[in-house]
């Protein structure tokens, strides 16, 4: 008797346990922040409640993007529109675009565009682009003075295991004249899912054609079996593996650069599709980003290996993915920060750009971003 | 009710945790098969590519998943880590429960513990900027040049990121559980068994080695079976040092390689950018393995314990 009501009672608990869970996902669904937000979310509500006026943007997605967000634009947007709150966080790239199309966020920020298939199975999303980024390859390569020169080829035969060692005849070809160690590669590799494998497998992609048909291209690569490679987690992961491995190379987003050449890495002079040797200047990303043609209205393309004498062959767009269904309020706060962030007298002016190392889109691209955001709304 | 609400939670959540990743994984069982445990490749395919459908499930073009290289690396780096901690483990564990009293005991006890408290991603920290350099300039080097009888320990030691340093984080992390419980165990060994062998004129490590260990085997396997299942799901610190390797499976000691745990929350993000979703399907599957290692792992241990325990009421004798 006694056990059977104990029974009864478990039964009854797990299912008011079933229902409550059920229910905390629901409001969560309805809800257009992140779980993170939902403090902060509450006293907006307070705030709208008496005032009437404040909406709360969310952001998630690219940890290149977060420090543009937190540091630089949103203490800055406070004060151009305090109606209107940010809030971003740094989850990755995938986490950005998967979030945004689900209406989880606002704003996904992420390094890659949508793949077409997405595209087509989600017709409202935006891929938006908001600035300009670039990559470089590092190498730790003790005594060797100056910036050595690669073609992405020597790197896709790197990355396949066909190039093993610094003093290769392949690698003496491009670097007449200096003396290169006989010292065993370690390619580092990015573990997780990235911005910057995609670029620079693009890179390769582009410029080796069995990298092209093989491992192709994406946020997460099946790379060739190399038994002297490593893969390591984020930026910071890949220059502390840089920094402690001699004979390693690795690519690292630009945003990384003063900090890993502090840790004594170098980097490399890649050859552009002019044949040129270019280092990642902001002259040359800025060289590369103006020699642009042809970008479609939905502005979802690879700018790797554009012309010109100048033009450093690694960059990208930065992306802001967002629904173009927009209701009230919200549509119209969105709107107008986006239009704010690709403004260069707004967010990208050099102020809160070079900070971060990015680059303002350039002035034929600019238009693109503006038309795409005036098809934000109801 | 408040008491019948809180009392089937946890059986609640693990139904549902169940549930959710079953189903998640349905449709990757459907597309790999058996395949998904020999395959040594894991490619989620082009994803700015077309799809390709198969066994009536959609994946994008060229993927292909096989678990081989993560079960390879998560059973190898757990059993290093347990080669490792096992025998620590039990001699501290004897020095707590028979060497020590009072305060001392009290304080080595509790440093033991608070090992088991320190985040996984500080150990990982150290790990990367200490423990892999060393295995690469110094460890390792060493190792390999006593290789020629074994034939594992032979290099290249590369980065010192892989298997040994994926182990050694691990026992870090799994000798304070073995230890603790291995230390409960042997206080439990009756007084008496002990003050007889002593008695019989055997010195102190004979009473450990022949009356106190035959006492707690059952438990002791237990406990190493619980740090077995502890060292099979930590994610973060072997995401740090363990080389994260795909497609390859190790060649010896010092090879990078990668566990299911790290390995999945490595890719999910990438996983989330496939339009077939069946990246996120597959690493489902690879959770659900995870999962059925782990709990029969655990309740196998848990098992062992109890039954040791049993052993011990049933001789009539109680714990101190």
């Amino acid at each position: 008797m006694k056990r059977s009501m104990r029974w009864i009672c478990t039964a009854a608990g797990a299912t008011g346990i079933l229902a409550l869970v059920a229910g905390c996902g629901a409001t969560t669904a309805g809800h257009t922040s992140g779980a993170g937000a939902s403090g902060i979310d509450h006293a907006a509500d307070h705030t709208a409640a008496s005032g009437g006026q404040t909406v709360t943007l969310t952001e998630t997605g690219s940890s290149l993007l977060y420090p543009l967000f937190t540091d630089q634009w949103i203490p800055a947007y406070q004060s151009v529109n305090p109606g209107v709150h940010l809030e971003a966080s740094s989850t990755g790239s995938g986490t950005g675009i998967s979030q945004a199309v689900a209406g989880t966020v606002d704003i996904g920020a992420s390094d890659a565009y949508m793949a077409d298939q997405q595209v087509s199975q989600n017709p409202g999303m935006l891929n938006i682009p908001l600035a300009i980024s670039a990559q470089q390859v590092m190498y730790n390569l003790p005594g060797v003075r100056g910036h050595i020169q690669l073609t992405g080829d020597v790197l896709a035969n790197i990355y396949q295991g066909k190039i093993q060692y610094w003093d290769d005849p392949a690698i003496a070809a491009v670097n007449p004249g200096l003396h290169l160690p006989h010292l065993a590669i370690t390619p580092v590799t990015r573990s997780d899912g990235s911005g910057d494998t995609f670029l620079f497998t693009q890179y390769l992609s582009d410029t080796n054609s069995s990298w092209k048909d093989g491992p192709g291209y994406g946020t997460s690569v099946n790379w060739p079996p190399v038994p002297s490679e490593v893969a390591a987690n984020g930026n910071q992961g890949v220059v502390t593996t840089l920094a402690g491995t001699k004979g390693a190379i690795g690519y690292v987003g630009i945003s990384w650069l003063d900090n890993a050449v502090a840790k004594g890495l170098g980097y490399a002079a890649l050859q552009n599709k002019a044949g040129n040797f270019v280092l990642p200047t902001p002259a040359n990303i800025q060289a590369a980003a103006d020699a642009t043609t042809g970008i479609p209205k939905d502005e979802r393309v690879s700018l790797i290996d554009e012309p010109g004498q100048h033009s450093y062959p690694i960059i990208n767009f930065e992306y802001a993915i967002v629904n173009q269904h927009q209701s009230g309020a919200k549509g119209t706060a969105l709107k107008h920060f986006l239009e704010w962030a690709i403004d260069p007298q707004g967010g990208n002016a050099a102020t809160y750009m070079t900070p971060v190392h990015f680059l303002p889109l350039p002035s034929k691209v600019e238009p693109l971003s503006r038309a795409q955001i005036e098809q934000i709304g109801g | 009710m408040a008491a019948g609400i809180a009392a089937s939670s946890p059986v609640v959540f693990l139904a549902g945790i169940v549930t959710i990743v079953v189903i998640q994984a349905i449709p990757s069982i459907r597309f790999s098969g058996w395949h998904f445990l020999t395959s040594l490749t894991w490619n989620i395919g082009n994803v700015y590519g077309g799809l390709e459908h198969e066994h009536g499930v959609t994946a994008a073009s060229g993927a292909s998943f096989g678990s081989r290289v993560f079960i390879v690396g998560t059973v190898a780096s757990s059993v290093i880590a347990l080669l490792m901690a096992v025998p620590v483990s039990l001699l501290t564990a004897v020095i707590l429960a028979y060497r020590t009293r009072g305060v001392v005991r009290t304080i080595l006890s509790t440093l033991v513990e608070l090992l088991a408290g320190i985040p996984s991603v500080v150990i990982g920290l150290w790990g990367m900027t200490v423990l892999t350099p060393w295995i690469s300039t110094q460890l390792g080097p060493l190792l390999s040049r006593a290789g020629g009888v074994i034939p594992y320990l032979r290099g290249p030691v590369g980065t010192g990121m892989g298997l040994l340093a994926s182990g050694c984080v691990l026992a870090i992390m799994v000798v304070p559980i073995i230890t603790a419980t291995t230390r409960d165990l042997l206080l439990q060994v009756p007084t008496l068994y002990r003050e007889g062998g002593v008695g019989l004129g055997m010195t102190d490590w004979e009473v450990v080695r022949h009356i106190c260990f035959p006492c707690i085997r059952e438990g002791f396997i237990g406990a190493v079976a619980l740090g077995f299942g502890r060292a099979m799901g930590e994610t973060m610190a072997v995401l740090m040092v363990s080389g994260n390797a795909v497609n390859l499976l190790p060649q010896n000691l010092y090879s990078p390689i990668s566990t299911m745990a790290a390995f999945i929350a490595d890719q999910l993000d990438s996983a989330l950018t496939d339009a077939s979703k069946m990246a996120v399907h597959a690493l489902s599957e690879l959770a659900l393995l995870l999962m059925i290692l782990t709990v029969a792992t655990n309740l196998a241990a848990r098992l062992l314990v109890s039954s040791g325990r049993w052993r011990q009421r049933r001789t009539g004798v109680d714990a101190p």
